[in-house]
């Protein structure tokens, strides 16, 4: 992995691999990773590892090997770290309420004032919302609500799992804006690849099989290629269970632009 | 809005808890006062013994369902206790004391409810004017007791989500029920020793309600003729230390919660 030289910031991750207790396979597998002072996109297919990982780094799955820290503290020992907030669905499941009443109660557990979420839920046109339960809403709604609440109350460290999904068209774009602008670091995943464009200045990594690849930054992307086998000037070599496959600067077989999903990207390769 | 009055809301419009906590405890009260008193020789005192048997019998089974429903909840909320202790200002000991609050209010609602079903159905039936002894009492006997329940359910639930897995949930979830059902009403139709009912913290809530309910020391067998009675000082006593020693032990199993899919606990 090539990520030496970041040095260790606000989420430092080192040798991490987790498992599926269920079936004791990989669900990551060797994962480093450092955040810090900047903002970072990780692109993966579904089912790659990446929701996962941001569980992981949450200490809501433990790890079989590898450590993690935020902020410099063991993930593990964290309490009452308000500055790092999520929109993963279930860590807003606390007590069956209205969406008013769940936002007053997160806003206080966060130390915060639930003026300011319900001000970005009105500023989203979402105030349709706040009467609802939370199984009442749409799946869009309930992935922007999650949204919402990860970027208020001035968090330092945002970790947001696709939260693109199922979302329309004119809210991604106010999203993309809210985000770009945001100040505070942010791990955001996806597995939609044509997005990345609008993230300039942002760091990019790819997850597959529940490994990391890179690090790239996104105005690398027109220049990106990939390529079956490994090519000595690979910028990143994804091992995966059908082969090993390169990341190359400025040729290769495939461009990675031009692909929906990485995913799809490999199995269109010869 | 804190947690306590997030929970102490969500409670008390909690359709299950008052559809089976309340609805179905008043279907009983009626069968107790209507159908199983027919044939029965209930005259003179028979009438308020028999009346303060189902009383405090109903009482046990509308805060078992009242907690078994509460702590049922948690395996839906495991990923967000586990998150929230971490990355916000909740601690498992402040989750905890307002569980117990919401419960506290919770009971009292119920209690009250009880009481005045109790008191309304049997007078009905038997045409008589029904006086608690203690009123007092029995309310702050039904919140202790609600306090007891949550403490309870949540020790049960917290062992399923950190240990068993939810597949487990549905059985062991009910055990504050099934204990409320056994305990509840050996002590109406059979004398259990006496060491046993001082050291249940079933009996010793229905001994204490009964005796506030009476105005007499609870007899070993409510339904007999025994004269043996139960002291309450070692009643309540005995309750109190069930439920500081149960809540002791959810304050240390909240502070290891696993996160859980809540899909690992379909049963089919």
């Amino acid at each position: 992995m090539g990520w030496a030289g970041h040095g260790r910031g606000m989420l430092h991750v080192a040798h991490l691999s987790v498992e599926y207790p269920a079936t004791r396979t990989d669900a990551l597998r060797d994962v480093d990773l450092d955040l810090r002072d900047e903002k970072m996109v990780l692109v993966g297919a579904n089912g790659s590892g990446k929701t996962t990982l941001f569980k992981a780094l949450l200490g809501l799955v433990g790890a079989r090997t590898g450590r993690i820290e935020l902020f410099g503290e063991d993930v593990r020992s964290v309490r009452g770290m308000t500055q790092v907030a999520t929109n993963l669905p279930e860590v807003f499941r606390l007590v069956s309420l209205p969406v008013e009443d769940l936002v007053a109660v997160y806003a206080r557990l966060k130390g915060g004032s639930p003026a300011e979420p319900l001000e970005r839920l009105r500023a989203f046109d979402l105030t349709g919302v706040l009467p609802k339960r939370i199984f009442e809403l749409s799946m869009g709604q309930q992935k922007m609500l999650g949204n919402l609440l990860a970027v208020c109350f001035e968090p330092r460290l945002v970790l947001l799992d696709e939260p693109f999904d199922n979302v329309d068209f004119e809210r991604r774009r106010r999203l993309v804006r809210l985000l770009n602008e945001l100040p505070a670091e942010l791990l955001l995943s996806t597995h939609e690849l044509d997005l990345l464009a609008r993230f300039p200045g942002w760091r990019l990594a790819f997850m597959f099989e529940g490994r990391l690849f890179g690090p790239f930054r996104v105005e690398d992307l027109d220049r990106l290629y990939l390529s079956r086998g490994r090519a000595s000037d690979a910028r990143a070599v994804l091992e995966t269970r059908v082969g090993a496959f390169s990341v190359t600067l400025d040729r290769g077989e495939r461009p990675i632009k031009s692909a929906t999903s990485l995913g799809a990207l490999m199995e269109a390769l010869p | 809005m804190n947690v306590l009055r997030g929970y102490t809301k969500a409670m008390l419009t909690n359709r299950t808890i008052w559809s089976w906590g309340v609805g179905f405890m008043l279907f009983w009260l009626v069968v107790g006062a209507f159908i199983e008193s027919q044939g029965q020789d209930l005259s003179g005192s028979g009438v308020v013994v028999y009346t303060a048997a189902w009383y405090v019998v109903i009482v046990l089974f509308s805060l078992s369902m009242f907690a078994v429903a509460v702590a049922n909840s948690f395996t839906y909320g495991s990923a967000a206790l586990a998150y929230s202790f971490r990355f916000s200002k909740l601690s498992p000991a402040g989750f905890f004391g307002s569980v117990v609050g919401g419960s506290a209010v919770m009971g009292t609602v119920l209690s009250f409810v009880m009481l005045g079903s109790t008191v309304g159905i049997f007078g009905l039936r038997f045409d008589y004017r029904f006086v608690p002894a203690n009123v007092p009492a029995l309310v702050g006997i039904s919140v202790g007791a609600g306090v007891f329940y949550m403490a309870l359910a949540t020790v049960l639930m917290l062992v399923v989500i950190n240990y068993l897995g939810l597949k487990s949930s549905a059985f062991v979830g009910f055990a504050p029920l099934l204990l409320s059902y056994a305990f509840g009403l050996a002590q109406v139709y059979a004398q259990l020793p006496a060491w046993l009912l001082y050291a249940s913290p079933y009996n010793e809530i229905e001994s204490l309600l009964y005796q506030a309910f009476v105005g007499s020391p609870t007899p070993l067998q409510i339904s007999g003729s025994t004269s043996a009675v139960l002291a309450w000082p070692y009643l309540a006593a005995g309750l109190v230390v069930w439920t500081a020693l149960l809540s002791g032990i959810a304050a240390g199993l909240l502070r290891r919660i696993r996160a859980r899919q809540i899909e690992e606990g379909r049963q089919i």
